[in-house]
Formats: C-alpha cells, sequence, structure tokens
C-alpha cells in the first residue's frame, strides 16, 4: 500500500533554452490520488508528459515500480493518460475507441466486448457504444477518454486537465464520479489541474509547482492551512499576505500593532511574511480588536459576505464573515494566533522569482 | 434575401461558362460532322488504338499517382514534424516552382534526361555506362510525378497538420507501436486529403498531352494526345468531343469520391 | 542508443527533404544555367553569355507575351476574388441542399481535365460568336480560378462567428458597412490566399490559353510551346529566370520574420508550441497576402512600365493580320514594312497546317494572309477559303523563279491564289562518327531508315504525311496515293520501323541531332544552314551530313495566300511584294535559312551557299520526287486513322 509507484529523479529539461523542470524529484505512492498544482507554464504538464513518455527528460530519472522507464516508448509503459481535449480517435466510434488499446494487446474478443460494456456502465454511458465521437457532448467525451484508458487496466492513470473544458456543475459532477471511479478501481491517478479548488476536493496529496520548482507537497488541509511561502498562500484559496516583523517568538507586529502567534524560531526583530485567511479575520467592535480600520467593500457571496476593510495604512484586507458590516462602517480586526501562518521572506531575488508570482 | 443576390454573377458565369461549354462538349460527342446524332464518337473508345492508348493513359497515371502518394506521404508527415516552420517552407517549396513555367520546367527535364544529357554526362563522368531514359514510358512518369507532386503532397499535409499531437500521444498511450499509431490512426484520418490528393494528380495525369509529347517522344500516344490531334490536327471535333465525353465518366467518379471521403473539404490542397 | 535512433530518424528525414528538394529544383537550376550558355543547344555548354538577357529584354514577342501573362493572371485573379467571395458568403446563406450542388458544380472546373474545360470553352465561343482574344483567354482564367477562391474563402467565412456581424448590426450599423468592417478583416485572408493561388494558377496554365487565345495574342505558355517545335528561345530561360529570382527574393522579404520568440517563463512549452502552431498556420494566409501583393504590384507595374517603353504604337486604321509559321520570319522585316507602308502588323504564328486550317476555316480570327503548304493551300483553294491575288498589286512577283510556279501549280493550277515563299525537300540528316561507331554505311536510301543496327538512333517525323512520305517512298509508292492497299502496307512498314524509332519529333529533329541524341533524323533541308553553323561553333567532333534518298522525297513549298474573308486584302498584297522584294528575301534567308524560291535573292548570295547542294539540290535531279497533293476529307481520315494505329502500336 505505501510502496511507492513512480519516483522522478533529479528531472531537469529545457524547452528552446527555456528551462522547464529544475531538478524536480518527486514520489507518488501506489493507490494514491496525486495532483499536481500550479499555474500554466508552472511544468506540471510537462511532468506528467515524462512520466506518460511523450517527452524525455534532458537529465534525472523516472522509476517506475523499481524498474527505470526512463527511454521507454509510452507504448510500453504500464500506464495511460486521460488527454486535455480527450484526444478521441474521430474516425471510430465510441466502442472502437475503447477497444482500440485491447486490440492492440491481441485480446480474444469476448474479452473485449465484455470490457467495452463494463467500462461504459463504469462511467454511466451504457449503450453508447456505436454512437460517433462527434454526436457526445464535451462531459460525455471525457468519460469515453476515461473509458478508454481504465480498460487496459493500467497501474497509473496520468490525467491532464481533464476537466479543463467542461461547465462548473459538470466538473463537480465528475470530481465525485473521479473520486468513485479512483476508489473503485484501486489505480493510483496523478491528476494535473490548476483549479485549486479541484485538487483539494478530490486529492490525498497536492504537489504545488511553480517555474519548475516543487513548492510544496502534502495533504490538502496541510497546504491550505500551513503554506510554506507566499506563492503557495496566493495560489491556495484567497489570503491577504501582509509584511510583518517577527518581534520575537510568538509575538508579530502588523502595520504597528502587535498579534500573537504561535509561530517560533524567527529570531527577533525578523523581517516576515504572514498570510491570514480571510475566513480567519474577525470584524469586531471599535476598540475591541487588534487593528483599526473601516469596511470599504461589501459583497454578498451566498454563503458568507465578503469584505474589505481598509486600515490606516492603506492595505486592504480581505474578510469573509457571515455578520454584516455596511460599508463605512468602523471596525476592528482580531485574529487568533493558531490562524496567523509566519513565513520567511525571500532572501534574494532569485528566491523571489521562485516564491511569489506577480 | 440580399446575400442571396451576390450568388446571382457567380451562377451566371458558372451557366454561361462551365456548364454550357460541357453541353457543347456533349452536343458535339453525340453528333458527327452533319450535325446528326450519332453514338460512333463516344463508341470510338472500344476502337484498338483508342481503348489501347485510353489503357496506356490509366496506367502511366495510376502508376504517377501511386508513386505521388508515396513519395507525397512521408514528405508531409516530416513537414508535419518540423511543426510552426513548415508553413512558410512549403509555400517556398512547392508554390515557387509554379512560377516558372510550367513547359519549361517540363524541357529543362528534357534536358536533363537526354542521351547527352545532364545525367547521362554525370553517368559518364563516372565511368558509367549512359542510360536510356528520355523517351520512355519512365520519363513521362517522371515528368508527371514533378509536375503533380505539390498537388499530393499540400493536401495530405494540411489534413495530417490538422492532426492533434495528443491524439496521436493517446493511440501511443494505448500501446501502440510507431506502424499501429500509422495504420490506426494516422492513415485512416488523412484519407480525405488522399483522396483529394489523387483527385488532383490522377485527373490531370489521365488527360495530359504535353508531358507525353516532351518526353515521350511521341512515340506513346495518350489519350490526351489523341483528343489534341482530333481537335489541333485531324480536324475531327466531334470525335475529340466525344472522347471527352469519355474522359469525363472519370471526373465523375473522383467528384463521387470527393462527396464521400471528403464531404467538409478538409482535404482541400489550399 | 534511443537517442542514435532519434538523430537517425532525423537525419533520414532531413535527406528526405533535400532529395525532395533536389527534385523539385534540379529543373529549375538547368534552365538558369542554361540562360548563361551561348549555344542554342539545350545539351552543349558553349560558354558564358549574357546576350540572352539583352535578347530578353529587347524582344518585343516576349515583353508583350508577359504583359498579356501578368495583366491576365491579375485580371482573372481579381474579378474571380469579387465574384468569388460574394458567391461564398451566399453559398454560406444557403439551405444546405443548394449549396451542395453550388459546391458540385463549383468543383467542375477544378476537377475536370484542363484539355476538357479548354476545349469546351473554345466550342462555347465559337458558338456565341465571340472571337477568340484577350478576353477569351480572360473569361477561362477567371472560370478556372474562381474554385480557387470560393475554397480559400469557405473555410475562413465559417470560422466567422456570425454574432459579429450581427453586434455590429445590433451597434447600428448598416449591413454593408458592417460586412466590411467586421466581416471581411475576418475573411481577407482567405481572399488574399485564394488571390495569389489563382494568380499562380493562371501563371502557370497552358493547355486551356493554347485552346482558347486568338490572333495575335500570346502569354508565356503559349509563345514557349510555339517555341517547343524549333527549339526554344534561351531568352526565354533569362526570363524565367529573372521571374524566379524576383519571386523567391519576394517571398523571401514577406517570409522573413525575426527570430522565434522565446516561450515566456509562465507559459506551458507544449501549450506554447501548439499556440505558435496554430498561430502559424493563422499567419501563414497574411505572409501569404503581403506576398501575393507585392509580387503582383511590383510584376505588373515592371511589365507595363516596360511595354508602354518597348512599344511604339502605331496608330491608324491600317491593319494587317499576318498568321505564319512559328520563327518564320526575320521580326526586323516586320519592323521594315510596319516603317515603310505605315500598316500595323499583328503576327500570329502556328505550328501545323492542320492547327491553321479549323481557326481560318472558323472564322474566329480573321487573318489577311498565311503562309500554309502545299498541299493546304489545295486544301483552302478546294473549300473556297481562298481569294485570288491579283498579280498586278505584285510587281515583284517577276523575282520568283518561274521553276517554282510551275511546281506550285500541283495545287493551285492556275497560279492565282499563292506566291511562294520558303521551298525545300526532306531527306536523312545523319552523324557520320556516330554510324561509324555502330558500323553502319552513310544512308542513300529510305530503306536505310528500316537497318536494325540503328535501333533507338532514328528520329521520325511526327506528322502523318511526312512519315508515310518515307514509307510510301521506300515501298516505291506514291507519296499521295489513296490505294488503301498500299497505305496499308505502308502502315505496316512504320510499324515495322516504330521500335527502331527513337522519338516522333517536328522541328526538334535540328536541336537532338546537333546534340549528338541519335545517329539518322528525317529533316527538311532548311534547317542545314543553321546545323552547319551550329557544327561549327560548338567545334563539335562529329559531322552531320544531309543526304536526299535516291527513291526521290517530297519538294515542299510554303506560300502566302489570302483568305476568303480577310479584310484587309489590298494591305495583304503590299506584304507579300515586299518580301518577293531581293534583298526583304535575302534577309528572310538569312534568318530562316530554308531555300528561296527568290531568283533575285538568290544571285545575292555567296557563291558557296548557291553551290550548296542540300540547300539548292537541281530540281531536275530529284527524279521521283513530288509535291503534296490534297487528298480529300475522306482520304486524310484514312491517313489519319492508319497513323494513329501506328502511334499506338
Amino acid at each position: 500500500m505505501n510502496r511507492s509507484l513512480i519516483d522522478l529523479k533529479h528531472i531537469t529539461k529545457s524547452f528552446d533554452g527555456t528551462m522547464v523542470l529544475d531538478d524536480l524529484s518527486l514520489t507518488v505512492k501506489e493507490n494514491s490520488f496525486v495532483t499536481l498544482l500550479g499555474p500554466s507554464g508552472c511544468g506540471k504538464t510537462t511532468t506528467l508528459r515524462i512520466i506518460g513518455g511523450f517527452d524525455m527528460p534532458d537529465t534525472g530519472k523516472v522509476i517506475f515500480d523499481g524498474q527505470d522507464i526512463t527511454q521507454l516508448p509510452p507504448n510500453k509503459r504500464q500506464l495511460n493518460t486521460v488527454f486535455q481535449k480527450y484526444a478521441l480517435f474521430t474516425h471510430m466510434t465510441i466502442a472502437e475507441n475503447i477497444a482500440f488499446g485491447l486490440k492492440i494487446k491481441n485480446k480474444p474478443k469476448t474479452y473485449i466486448d465484455d470490457k467495452i460494456k463494463y467500462a461504459l456502465k463504469l462511467v454511466n454511458l451504457d449503450g453508447y457504444g456505436d454512437r460517433s465521437v462527434d454526436s457526445l457532448s464535451g462531459g460525455q467525451q471525457q468519460r469515453i477518454a476515461i473509458a478508454r484508458a481504465i480498460v487496459n487496466e493500467p497501474r497509473l492513470l496520468l490525467l491532464d486537465e481533464p476537466l479543463g473544458a467542461l461547465d462548473l456543475k459538470l466538473r463537480q459532477d465528475m470530481q465525485y464520479e473521479l473520486i468513485r471511479l479512483k476508489n473503485e478501481l484501486g489505480i493510483t491517478f496523478i491528476y494535473v489541474t490548476h483549479d485549486q479548488e479541484e485538487a483539494l476536493t478530490m486529492s490525498d496529496t497536492i504537489v504545488v509547482m511553480n517555474q519548475g520548482y516543487i513548492q510544496q507537497m502534502g495533504s490538502p488541509e496541510s497546504i491550505y492551512n500551513e503554506p510554506e511561502n507566499a506563492f503557495v498562500a496566493d495560489f491556495i484559496g484567497d489570503s491577504n499576505i501582509v509584511p510583518g516583523i517577527m518581534l520575537q517568538d510568538e509575538l508579530v507586529e502588523i502595520f504597528g500593532a502587535r498579534f500573537i502567534c504561535v509561530d517560533k524560531g524567527f529570531g527577533t526583530n525578523k523581517p516576515v511574511d504572514v498570510v491570514i485567511r480571510p475566513e480567519d479575520i474577525d470584524l469586531v467592535e471599535p476598540g475591541t480588536g487588534t487593528l483599526s480600520g473601516v469596511v470599504t467593500h461589501l459583497i454578498f457571496k451566498g454563503v458568507h459576505y465578503e469584505m474589505e476593510v481598509t486600515t490606516p495604512d492603506g492595505f486592504e484586507w480581505l474578510v469573509h464573515s457571515t455578520d454584516l458590516f455596511p460599508v463605512g462602517r468602523k471596525v476592528d480586526i482580531h485574529v487568533d494566533p493558531f490562524d496567523i501562518q509566519i513565513m520567511n521572506k525571500p532572501a534574494s531575488e532569485d528566491e523571489e522569482a521562485i516564491g511569489v508570482n506577480e | 434575401m440580399s446575400k442571396k443576390l451576390l450568388s446571382g454573377p457567380y451562377i451566371l458565369w458558372m451557366i454561361g461558362f462551365t456548364l454550357i461549354p460541357l453541353g457543347l462538349i456533349f452536343y458535339y460527342g453525340m453528333t458527327d460532322k452533319t450535325g446528326a446524332f450519332t453514338l460512333a464518337n463516344v463508341l470510338s473508345i472500344a476502337t484498338a488504338e483508342h481503348a489501347k492508348a485510353l489503357w496506356l493513359s490509366l496506367g502511366i497515371s495510376l502508376l504517377s499517382t501511386c508513386l505521388c502518394l508515396l513519395l507525397a506521404y512521408p514528405l508531409a508527415m516530416i513537414l508535419r514534424a518540423k511543426g510552426v516552420g513548415a508553413s512558410g517552407f512549403i509555400v517556398f517549396i512547392f508554390i515557387l516552382p509554379m512560377w516558372m513555367n510550367f513547359l519549361l520546367r517540363t524541357l529543362a527535364w528534357q534536358t536533363l534526361l537526354e542521351r547527352s544529357g545532364v545525367i547521362n554526362g554525370i553517368l559518364t563522368a563516372l565511368h558509367l555506362p549512359p542510360q536510356n531514359l528520355i523517351n520512355t514510358p519512365g520519363a513521362i512518369i517522371l515528368g508527371m510525378v514533378y509536375n503533380f507532386l505539390p498537388f499530393m503532397v499540400l493536401p495530405i499535409y494540411n489534413v495530417l497538420a490538422k492532426i492533434d499531437d495528443n491524439t496521436i500521444n493517446a493511440a501511443k498511450d494505448l500501446g501502440a507501436n510507431a506502424f499501429q499509431t500509422f495504420w490506426h490512426i494516422l492513415l485512416p484520418l488523412s484519407v480525405p486529403g488522399i483522396v483529394s490528393g489523387i483527385n488532383m494528380v490522377f485527373v490531370p495525369a489521365l488527360t495530359t498531352f504535353v508531358i507525353s509529347n516532351l518526353l515521350g517522344g511521341s512515340k506513346i500516344l495518350l489519350i490526351g494526345n489523341v483528343i489534341e490531334q482530333e481537335f489541333t490536327k485531324g480536324s475531327n471535333w466531334n470525335l475529340g468531343s466525344g472522347l471527352s465525353l469519355v474522359l469525363m465518366v472519370f471526373i465523375l467518379i473522383s467528384m463521387a469520391l470527393i462527396t464521400k471521403y471528403d464531404k467538409n473539404g478538409e482535404g482541400n490542397a489550399f | 542508443m534511443k537517442k542514435r535512433y532519434g538523430s537517425l530518424k532525423q537525419f533520414f528525414s532531413d535527406f528526405y527533404l533535400v532529395a525532395v528538394l533536389i527534385f523539385l529544383y534540379v529543373p529549375i537550376l538547368t534552365m538558369m544555367v542554361l540562360s548563361f550558355n551561348t549555344s542554342k543547344s539545350r545539351t552543349q555548354w558553349g560558354g558564358f553569355t549574357l546576350r540572352w538577357y539583352q535578347q530578353m529584354l529587347s524582344d518585343p514577342g516576349i515583353s508583350s507575351a508577359l504583359y498579356n501573362t501578368l495583366l491576365i493572371a491579375f485580371l482573372s485573379a481579381l474579378i474571380a476574388c469579387i465574384i468569388g467571395t460574394a458567391a461564398s458568403i451566399a453559398i454560406s446563406s444557403m439551405k444546405p441542399v443548394s449549396a451542395t450542388i453550388v459546391l458540385g458544380i463549383t468543383n467542375i472546373p477544378m476537377l475536370n481535365a484542363d484539355i476538357v474545360t479548354g476545349i469546351s470553352l473554345m466550342l462555347a465561343f465559337l458558338a456565341f460568336g465571340i472571337s477568340l482574344g484577350f478576353k477569351t483567354i480572360l473569361i477561362s482564367h477567371i472560370t478556372f480560378n474562381i474554385p480557387y477562391v470560393i475554397l480559400s474563402v469557405m473555410p475562413k467565412l465559417k470560422q466567422t462567428s456570425k454574432s459579429t456581424y450581427e453586434a455590429a448590426l445590433d451597434l447600428g450599423a448598416h449591413p454593408l458597412y458592417a460586412f466590411f468592417k467586421v466581416v471581411f478583416p475576418d475573411i481577407l485572408p482567405g481572399v488574399l490566399s485564394g488571390f495569389l493561388l489563382a494568380f499562380t494558377m493562371s501563371l502557370d496554365d497552358f493547355i486551356i490559353t493554347h485552346f482558347t487565345r486568338g490572333a495575335g495574342i500570346n502569354t508565356l505558355s503559349t509563345l514557349i510551346y510555339s517555341q517547343v517545335r524549333r527549339g526554344i528561345q534561351p531568352s526565354m530561360y533569362a526570363l524565367s529566370t529573372v521571374i524566379f529570382l524576383v519571386v523567391l527574393t519576394l517571398l523571401a522579404i514577406s517570409n522573413y520574420r525575426p527570430a522565434p520568440q522565446k516561450v515566456r517563463p509562465g507559459v506551458d512549452p507544449a501549450a506554447a508550441q501548439t499556440a505558435a502552431a496554430r498561430e502559424g498556420k493563422g499567419r501563414m494566409p497574411e505572409k501569404l497576402q503581403k506576398g501575393a501583393m507585392a509580387i503582383a504590384a511590383v510584376l505588373i507595374v515592371a511589365a507595363v512600365g516596360w511595354v508602354s517603353v518597348m512599344k511604339f504604337l502605331v496608330t491608324g486604321s491600317d491593319e494587317l493580320y499576318v498568321y505564319n509559321w512559328g520563327e518564320y520570319i526575320d521580326e526586323e522585316v516586320i519592323e521594315l514594312f510596319e516603317e515603310e507602308t505605315g500598316i500595323h502588323v499583328t503576327y500570329d504564328m502556328f505550328e501545323t497546317n492542320e492547327e491553321m486550317y479549323p481557326i481560318i476555316e472558323a472564322g474566329a480570327v480573321c487573318y489577311d494572309v498565311v503562309c500554309p503548304s502545299d498541299y493546304m493551300i489545295q486544301k483552302m483553294v478546294e473549300n473556297d477559303l481562298l481569294a485570288e491575288i491579283d498579280l498586278k498589286n505584285i510587281p515583284n512577283i517577276s523575282q520568283i523563279d518561274p521553276t517554282y510556279l510551275e511546281m506550285s501549280r500541283a495545287f493551285d493550277p492556275q497560279n492565282r491564289f499563292s506566291v511562294p515563299y520558303c521551298w525545300g525537300t526532306v531527306g536523312i540528316l545523319y552523324n557520320t562518327r556516330r554510324l561509324e561507331e555502330l558500323g553502319v554505311e552513310a544512308p542513300d536510301s529510305w530503306s536505310d531508315l528500316w537497318d536494325p543496327a540503328l535501333s533507338g538512333e532514328i528520329l521520325m517525323q511526327d506528322s502523318v504525311r511526312d512519315a508515310f512520305m518515307v514509307a510510301l517512298k521506300d515501298l516505291g509508292y506514291s507519296m499521295n496515293t489513296t490505294d488503301v492497299d498500299e497505305l496499308q502496307q505502308a502502315k505496316e512498314r512504320l510499324i515495322q520501323q516504330k521500335p527502331l524509332v527513337q522519338a516522333y519529333v517536328i522541328d526538334q529533329v535540328r536541336d537532338k541531332m546537333i546534340g549528338g541524341e541519335a545517329a539518322v533524323g528525317v529533316i527538311y533541308s532548311g534547317e542545314m544552314l543553321y546545323i552547319q553553323e551550329e557544327v561549327e561553333a560548338l567545334k563539335l567532333d562529329y559531322d552531320l551530313e544531309y543526304v536526299i534518298p535516291k527513291e526521290g522525297t517530297n519538294l515542299w513549298l510554303d506560300s502566302w495566300v489570302i483568305p476568303a474573308n480577310a479584310a484587309n486584302k489590298e494591305n495583304a498584297e503590299k506584304w507579300i511584294d515586299f518580301l518577293c522584294r531581293p534583298e526583304i528575301a535575302l534577309r528572310n534567308f538569312e534568318y530562316i535559312t530554308y531555300p528561296t524560291p527568290n531568283k533575285g535573292a538568290f544571285e545575292l548570295l555567296d557563291e558557296d551557299l548557291q553551290a550548296n547542294k542540300a540547300l539548292f539540290p537541281d530540281i531536275d535531279s530529284l527524279e521521283g520526287s513530288e509535291v503534296y497533293r490534297y487528298l480529300g476529307d475522306e482520304d486524310d481520315g484514312v491517313y489519319n486513322a492508319l497513323w494513329k494505329e501506328v502511334k499506338s502500336r
């Protein structure tokens, strides 16, 4: 169960002189659902293509279940891919699409027929076998692409932004479908997306990438709650990232106000970045909080209100709250110590580049 | 309503300069010199000389078409693999020669192939025996392949270029090796281009009279030569029209093939 | 291992590309080299020269053909673009069924054989009474160009979303304004690439132009084709080289773009690549458009300028339409005639009598003076196509040696319709060294053309009567026989000879023999002077000798006649009289080198030439020689059918 299925060792890859992956190492455990998350251009798709065998790394190794498969062509790898735009074979029927991989492996006809039936049922498209690809909707095509991959019983399924082209409702349905499939089939999934919500919903492990580096890797909860740098914090969910000074352990000064926190070991009087999630900010009556400000913006979002609170230094705090504070109202900001996340400021410009995008 | 009017000039043009002229060919082909109805012109295709010319034309043009296809397909694949830069490149290599006159290009081949021509000059310099190249069916086929190759490459390239890389990756991913990927995916997907290319090579190759005159030394009589001679030398327009009608059967077959395999016009050469 | 495989594959694919490139461009390179060749021969290098470039610039025939070619290409592409774009818009809003029908008809000119399209248009023009000329070529080119435009525009039109047009209407734009401001820019790349395609196709066309052109108008294609028979003027290579280099330069400029953009950081490289590919494909037509526009504009401006400089148009109503064999006059003679008489000459050429005849018969083009051969003159007389020449208007007829007027009586019994221009014999030209190598004696009889030792070494004439003349004379029959049995024997004889024949050609015999392509060839005596000069100029290590076979041969005579429908008969008579002047006849003789029947001109010749028996044999000594007679349509049909049997064997 906890055996590693894929080991990427010191992978580098560049296209036309631009470094896309820089000394990337990654381990994926058997039967896990790993998501590679990051903005476009972060190298996540390239990582997937290297695992799939469509791109060769410049240096480094791809180990699959203990075997070096770096030089193995895609057709010899025990894994399958679901492509971004489905890449269905438009000149074949649905059944022929699904049967393709099995026919290549010369499986008997009865076996193939059974598999097609099973796969169509699995993706809830019973009886669609004789239809043409063009007659299906985007969501249906996506499910066929998944069916086409899983009939081959791969040990690893690579999914390259498979839901990117679908609308919101369909996307949410498919998310549940994918989780169900993974649990039913017991296959390891590596999933690529730039949608953080999708990543948080489905994965066991999220790998946040930016500019060819892994920024942070961990469970959805740890990624969300304890971002290790401003990039992760900014990319995962909304957050307020403000400059602060770590006065001493468990005490940080933000815009002249002192906040109690739980972080230690940053030294004294050290400039740091402070991350506070908008839902972790409590708005209280003036005089009862740590920092004062005025509500400058208000939107009703359904489950909560989204407000902007401007403090005298000009910073606009993003606040999610179920309580309503109308625009113009003076309020105080209060944050519980364990909701304050302290991060080191990037030391050099180079690190800055890795860290914060824009 | 007003949009429909836009097609007016075109439809008039087509009636005046495509349909009526074809009707005239039909009229001439179905009448004799006195204007009386006859099938003799069309049926004369069965006479030994005409039938032989037709078979020979069919054989030579079929062979040229196959050679064009065999040459063009790998070429289109290579150009596809070149990716971004290929389109401009293709304009260069295939459209450019057309700006040099077709007759001059063919004549240049005469210079190359002649007994004391360039190729034999090179062979002699290498102490190899000179070859009899000109005035053979081979020379005619070469001329056809040379002149019509672009019309095969362009439609196939256009279709291949439209195939998503991931479609090919998907096939490999599902276990297909290079040949299986080609056979099950690329080839069927490029059928519209192939059909269009075959048409654009086969029909002109079937009906040309210039290439066979210049490179075949007029020893080899193709159906195009027969028709041309009836119009310019034999002065028998009725017979020439009758034989043209026979040729049009093949053109109708081509059009039918195109409608069947290339409904969306994907395989257009340009 | 894997990497090596990859680079090996790369190597093969590059190798293949280069091989195809060589295949495509070797002929073009050959042409360029030939444009600098001093010798006119296509296979012999006579040294470097720029003379053909000078000739190209000073030849009005070439400049007007180029002008016509470019003007037709430009106008036909332009008009096709307008009609085709309008049609595409209409088609895209049609019901599927009617759209399919219209598109089906659209495909016809593109898929139809060029020869069928050309002939059908020619038939239509003649049926409608439209005389063949510039406008008929233009109409034909527009016809075959429209489909290319429609095929380029339709896909673009499909891509444009209807809602942008509707949005423009919604914002208060007039439909026309909305079209030109919103829809048109979207489909413009399609229109322009359609224009470029149409322009190219028009430029490259020969067959359709061949059938639909009329008097006095040549495009480059037809000019080249008319030169093929007598050997291409190297100035055509020079012109093609110039065109090629101009287009190459313009394309290179329009295709030039800065070094490929680096993939921006923050963009998935794979996505960037496909995006760039997409963009590249989308951009191509724009590049094409610039190229097309630049090329068209530059070429047309250049050509128009050139022609207006070259052409000193003679104004006035005095016109003369001349229809003559290709390269059968010194062009300066035409200029001299124009200068002297103030008559503007429209000069047109044909390659065979049989090609000329239906044009005169149909009256599609009204020529004033034509130069057919003996038997064809007889046919035209019999079919009342000729006007009687008023010999009073041709005082210089006295310069014509009476021998030839006597000869003319074979086809023009009272010398009423024709005035001799050139004459000659048909004989065998042989390569002395080649025959020695083959161990064959020099020929003196037609039967020598059946010597198996000459397999693949014989060039025969590619015309019915000349080919049958050889066989009939060999069999000892008259070359004017209509005896079916004799003709059958002659046919069998020709079939028997065919495996030995290298090629059936007409005027190319000359160049091929000079080039050493064959050991023997059947040739017209008039070529001899040129051949002997060329053998000397090229310092060839073999001699080419001419012999009139002992069985006798064809004595032929080309004479000027005036068609019955000539509009300028008096001018035609002035023309004939002018050509009969000894010094003019001499000029023409020096240019075309065919024996002249003009005794005044003969007397002006060097003694050497006068004594040249190949050129000027003693007619009395030509026992068994005959002049062709017209045999009637029916017997002509028999000859043609038998010849087709020979050719298809």
